[in-house]
């Protein structure tokens, strides 16, 4: 379980390590934690020509907290997102999520950038970014760019970014502060990949009705799936069990992973109806509270 | 008997030079010129090997040789075996590939990178052969065959019946019967097998390896690597665990040896994780039961009678050892007399069986304590209850059951007592049906009583066969203490024996009992196989046991030596003396006496000081031999004693099932084991957590799958699931001791104990939380879908849906 040979780089600046991608293009990987990245080298399933390690980048390693937006560089680790006190206050999704990345140790290593470059269809921060509308920000030859989350993952481990691109920083809006969220995943042990997750964030009116709702959910395909049908059915409907059950077998149909080795299709079909539930359940019970407290 | 160091909690010996990463393992081993070699894994489960081309790989800079099947057949002898002499197997796959992962060529080269480098520039090719997976349709007369020279896929095949099963079950009331599957798991130790060969001194080829209990088996490397024995010698290296998986680990140190011998070179061979998961020949069982239980209406157990099929894998190492391993508890510790016992090992395009603690009994355990469980349930009668009416008493030992084997001493009422002193069942059978009632939650409570033999001897390997080749009766172990010139103790072990129960702990603890010294004082040494007096090594749960026999032995000759040349020197009888706290003292005036290192000085250095006929020095040695084995009637009828030492264990476990997402979490555990004189209560503690937890892994999460096409689905962690800590629970442990009659000090073994209860404690909590929708665990490991799926067709039945 050794890498074969590699070409090592580590540059010091954005623009050092975008033109190391312009010049191998699609040779070349980024390492960034190396959770992910390492394994598949150690067991021949990838072979970049070379490696461009980006942990000496200081400039993507920072986290900009704004009014309206959050600016999370692609270099932070995962447990400084999990941690950090402004964004556990805009927004308590992300660390919620981040906790169940792996474990302690693999996201003192795991970066943010490196689990949406990775596009695990398994993984916490894909299905958080595409649930809270986040923005991907690529940096190529020709200059940066943004790319929505739900455009970013096009498919199993693979996304939007261009070979000569590097990803920089995802962008994240700040819900207003009276919604709830909840994040549910359920998987064989802690820190296993999930076999099903979900995330939701949810705006309730003074009658407990849905004015917004966003889930978005993991494992269940190629791609972390945004559940627009189960939302759609929600929207100015009464907050209740009955409802938010009613809402969730619209998850259903986007299930498309096969049986594996942890779970039949049958099973994640049910998984997926359930965590679903439990999180939009969890977000209007937050989301209640906080209306309640101001 | 009271000891002063024997059963007090005592920190490992072992544990500071672990914890501060100098264990000096394989990986960390270099010889200087050392090569790597790295292992072309068969992609395919079945098929006939029609080239290798090893030219682009042999033109990379750094690749020295490349080796396959072709040359092992010419150059070396089969590995060693205990199965079938028609199933023979290489370390390097000859002529044909028998499960994927199968290693079919080696390359050695400068590093393990270039190694690997070379592997992917081999081109091997094959002509695919059927894949034979379900054991089942393997023994089908149309099956594609394994072993041609076999001429069947069935390595054996054999009734044993002792009692009468049929007129035993004439008077039940209540016969259960049961269709269940025992699922592959392994040992997992966080260090796989490896081992460095070099060619030595005088043209002696010098293994380095962690595995192997070289002792008793450096003959056989030597004849499969056509060199003579006393030209091999195999040199231990610590072992960063085993779980049985290192027991008789003989390939990689074969092979190593074998690339050693063709390059001239030293070469190291460590299987990396997908090697020791898919090519390691230490998977463990794999079994398909149909078993049946007989009951009278008070719960008496009549009769038990099972037909077995045990898929094996690819190849035989251990014959059927694990089912004579069965036989040692067949019953038990239960008093029903009538077994039958049919068994079918089938070959299959898996990776072979190997050893995993419990050897097989765990499975049978599981078996046993599956259909206990079913008939106290049909008969209403609580599971403590129906155990407590049929358990052998503690006059009744020493207990003959029925198939040869003997229990030497027990108290399996006492265990359970203990047990349930431990855990308020009352409380939690409350708890249970409020918490089902108000919260809808679903908590349930299992209890398994079990054997846990111990202390293995050699006629297991082979009383099962018509016509055993080698009829081995030896399994003896050795120790050599030697009393430095200034007092100081080292204790020489002679195997392999850094796995199993702290060894170092258990030596330096018997020498402290024994003369007094601090534990911590002593220095504990290993001897290659050059220097090796007899020895077995670790291995069903044996080597407390067996070295406690050696060293005390030992001890018995050093004591009477000090004591002979105090009596010359204070001229006093030997017998007024006695040794106390490190010092031989007069016993009606104790202020008399001579310290061990005044002694030793004497022993050493002043010869003309020593009484007549006595030489210098204070070395001595003891083989001790296996305590208690008798040789099997030749018909089969009667097995012999051979695995007498017997634990038993309670089991209590306490869990909670999420009934929406079928995930299991813990909320009490309680373990009692009764593995006679503990050395340390601490170590043994690590051995019930350790084993209980793999038990559980067993129970909810591993397994070594393959598909129906042959296709390895588990060779990652991350679809290999072992709990982790945060899945076991807070195990709580207690003790009992029934000494043995028959080993020193009455210690038992205890090493695999925890595997051997877990799973039916833990099955029986799962049908129990669940009871209500008909829930009934009969194959391992049980998935979370299983157990939704049994909840929603309950709730079916019951018209929620």
């Amino acid at each position: 379980m050794k890498p074969p040979p590699f070409t090592y780089c580590d540059p010091e600046s954005v623009d050092e390590a975008v033109g190391l991608k312009s010049e191998y293009g699609i040779d070349s990987l980024v390492l960034a934690g190396g959770q992910s990245l390492l394994p598949l080298l150690n067991m021949r399933l990838v072979r970049p020509e070379a490696l461009i390690d980006i942990n000496r980048i200081g400039d993507l390693q920072k986290i900009e907290p704004r009014s309206d937006m959050l600016e999370v560089g692609a270099g932070v680790r995962q447990y400084e997102l999990e941690n950090h006190p402004q964004v556990g206050r805009l927004i308590p999704l992300l660390p919620e999520a981040t906790g169940c990345i792996g474990h302690l140790e693999t996201r003192h290593r795991g970066t943010v950038g490196g689990s949406l470059a990775h596009a695990d269809s398994a993984a916490e921060l894909p299905c958080t970014a595409v649930t809270l509308d986040a923005t991907v920000v690529a940096r190529g030859p020709s200059g940066t760019r943004t790319i929505e989350a739900q455009d970013f993952f096009r498919g199993w481990t693979t996304t939007a970014l261009e070979p000569e691109e590097v990803l920089v920083a995802v962008r994240y809006p700040v819900p207003p502060q009276a919604a709830g969220h909840g994040f549910v995943e359920v998987a064989r042990r802690v820190g296993d990949l999930a076999l099903a997750g979900a995330a939701a964030v949810v705006n309730l009116d003074e009658d407990g009705r849905f004015t917004s709702v966003s889930v978005g959910v993991l494992g269940i395909s190629d791609t972390p799936v945004r559940a627009w049908a189960v939302e759609s059915a929600l929207i100015g409907e009464a907050s209740t069990a009955e409802n938010i059950a009613r809402a969730a077998e619209e998850i259903v149909p986007s299930v498309t992973s096969g049986d594996d080795l942890h779970a039949t299709r049958a099973y994640r079909r049910h998984l997926a109806r359930l965590v679903v539930r439990r999180a939009i359940t969890a977000a209007v019970a937050r989301a209640h509270e906080r209306s309640d407290g101001t | 008997m009271t000891y002063t160091y024997i059963g007090k909690d005592r920190r490992r010996v072992e544990d500071p030079r672990l914890l501060v990463g100098r264990g000096g393992y394989i990986a960390d081993l270099g010889v200087p010129g050392m090569l790597h070699a790295a292992i072309l894994r068969s992609p395919l489960p079945h098929a006939w090997i029609r080239s290798i081309d090893a030219t682009e790989a042999l033109r990379l800079p750094g690749v020295v040789a490349v080796l396959t099947g072709e040359d092992c057949k010419a150059r070396m002898n089969p590995c060693m075996s205990f199965g079938p002499a028609t199933i023979t197997q290489y370390p390097l796959a000859v002529d044909k590939v028998r499960y994927v992962g199968e290693a079919v060529a080696a390359v050695v080269a400068e590093s393990r990178y270039l190694a690997e480098d070379g592997v992917d520039l081999l081109k091997a090719d094959y002509e695919e052969l059927p894949p034979v997976t379900d054991p089942m349709a393997a023994m089908e007369p149309g099956s594609a065959l394994l072993h041609e020279e076999h001429g069947s896929n069935i390595g054996y095949e054999r009734t044993f019946e002792f009692g009468d099963v049929t007129a035993a079950f004439a008077g039940a009331d209540l016969i259960v019967e049961d269709t269940l599957r025992w699922g592959r798991s392994a040992g997992m130790p966080l260090e796989t097998t490896g081992a460095v060969a070099q060619p030595g001194f005088n043209g002696v080829l010098e293994i380095y390896c962690n595995s192997l209990n070289f002792s008793y088996f450096v003959f056989l490397i030597a004849a499969t690597l056509r060199i003579p024995s006393n030209k091999l010698t195999l040199r231990p290296v610590p072992a960063g665990g085993s779980f049985g998986s290192k027991l008789a680990a003989h390939k990689v140190p074969t092979l190593a040896g074998f690339l050693a011998l063709q390059t001239g070179r030293p070469v190291s061979y460590v299987e990396d994780r997908i090697d020791h998961l898919e090519n390691s020949d230490h998977h463990g069982c794999d079994r398909i039961y149909e078993a049946r239980m007989g009951f009278r209406a008070d719960g008496t157990i009549v009769g038990l009678d099972i037909d077995v099929v045990d898929d094996y894998g690819a190849y035989m190492q251990f014959g059927v050892g694990h089912h004579g391993n069965a036989f040692s508890q067949v019953v038990g510790p239960y008093r029903f007399r009538d077994v039958r016992y049919r068994l079918r090992a089938v070959v299959t395009d898996k990776c072979q069986q190997g050893a995993y603690r419990g050897f097989g009994s765990e499975v049978h355990n599981w078996v046993l304590e599956r259909l206990v469980d079913e008939g106290a349930a049909r008969l209403g009668l609580a599971p403590e209850e129906i155990r407590r009416r049929n358990f052998i008493q503690p006059d009744q030992f020493p207990y003959k059951i029925p198939g040869g084997n003997l229990y030497d001493s027990g108290d399996y009422p006492a265990v359970l007592d203990k047990a349930l002193s431990m855990i308020d069942l009352d409380r939690w059978r409350a708890e249970q049906r409020r918490l089902r009632e108000e919260e809808g939650r679903h908590i349930g409570i299992g209890l398994a009583t079990t054997q846990e033999r111990s202390v293995f001897s050699a006629t297991e390997f082979w009383f099962l066969l018509e016509k055993p080749t080698f009829p081995l009766t030896s399994s003896p172990e050795s120790a050599t203490v030697t009393i430095d010139p200034t007092g100081q103790f080292q204790l020489l072990l002679h195997c392999q024996s850094m796995w199993g129960n702290s060894p170092e702990t258990v030596g330096a603890t018997l020498l402290a009992e024994e003369f007094g010294i601090p534990p911590e004082s002593v220095n504990v040494r290993y001897a290659d196989s050059a220097h090796a007096l007899p020895g077995t090594g670790p291995g069903g749960s044996r080597y407390t046991a067996m070295v406690a026999g050696a060293i005390r032995g030992a001890s018995r000759k050093l004591r009477q030596k000090l004591v002979h040349i105090a009596a010359h020197t204070l001229e006093v009888a030997p017998e007024d003396l006695e040794l106390v706290d490190a010092r031989v003292q007069v016993r009606a005036a104790p202020e008399t006496g001579l310290t061990i290192a005044e002694l030793a000085a004497t022993a050493y250095f002043f010869a003309l000081g020593l009484p007549e006929g006595m030489t210098s020095g204070l070395e001595e040695s003891f083989t001790y031999d296996h305590p208690y084995t008798t040789l099997p009637a030749p018909d089969g009828s009667d097995l012999g004693v051979f695995y007498p030492i017997m634990g038993h264990a309670c089991h209590i476990a306490v869990l909670e099932v999420d009934p929406d997402t079928g995930m299991v979490s813990f909320l009490d555990y309680v373990a009692v084991h009764d593995a006679g004189t503990i050395v340390n209560p601490k170590s043994l503690g690590g051995h019930v957590t350790g084993g209980a937890t793999q038990g559980i892994g067993t129970t909810l999460y591993e397994e070594l799958a393959y598909d129906a096409d042959g296709r390895f689905r588990s060779s990652t962690f991350r679809d290999y699931l072992i709990p982790t800590a945060v899945e076991a629970p807070a195990f709580r442990i207690g003790h009992v001791q029934t000494p043995s009659p028959f080993t020193e000090y009455g210690i038992k073994g205890g090493g695999e104990g925890g595997r051997m209860v877990a799973p039916a404690a833990v099955s029986a909590a799962l049908d129990d939380a669940l009871r209500e929708y008909g829930m009934r665990v009969r194959q391992l490991p049980v998935k979370p879908w299983e157990i939704v799926a049994t909840v929603q067709a309950g709730r079916t039945a019951q018209g929620w849906v």
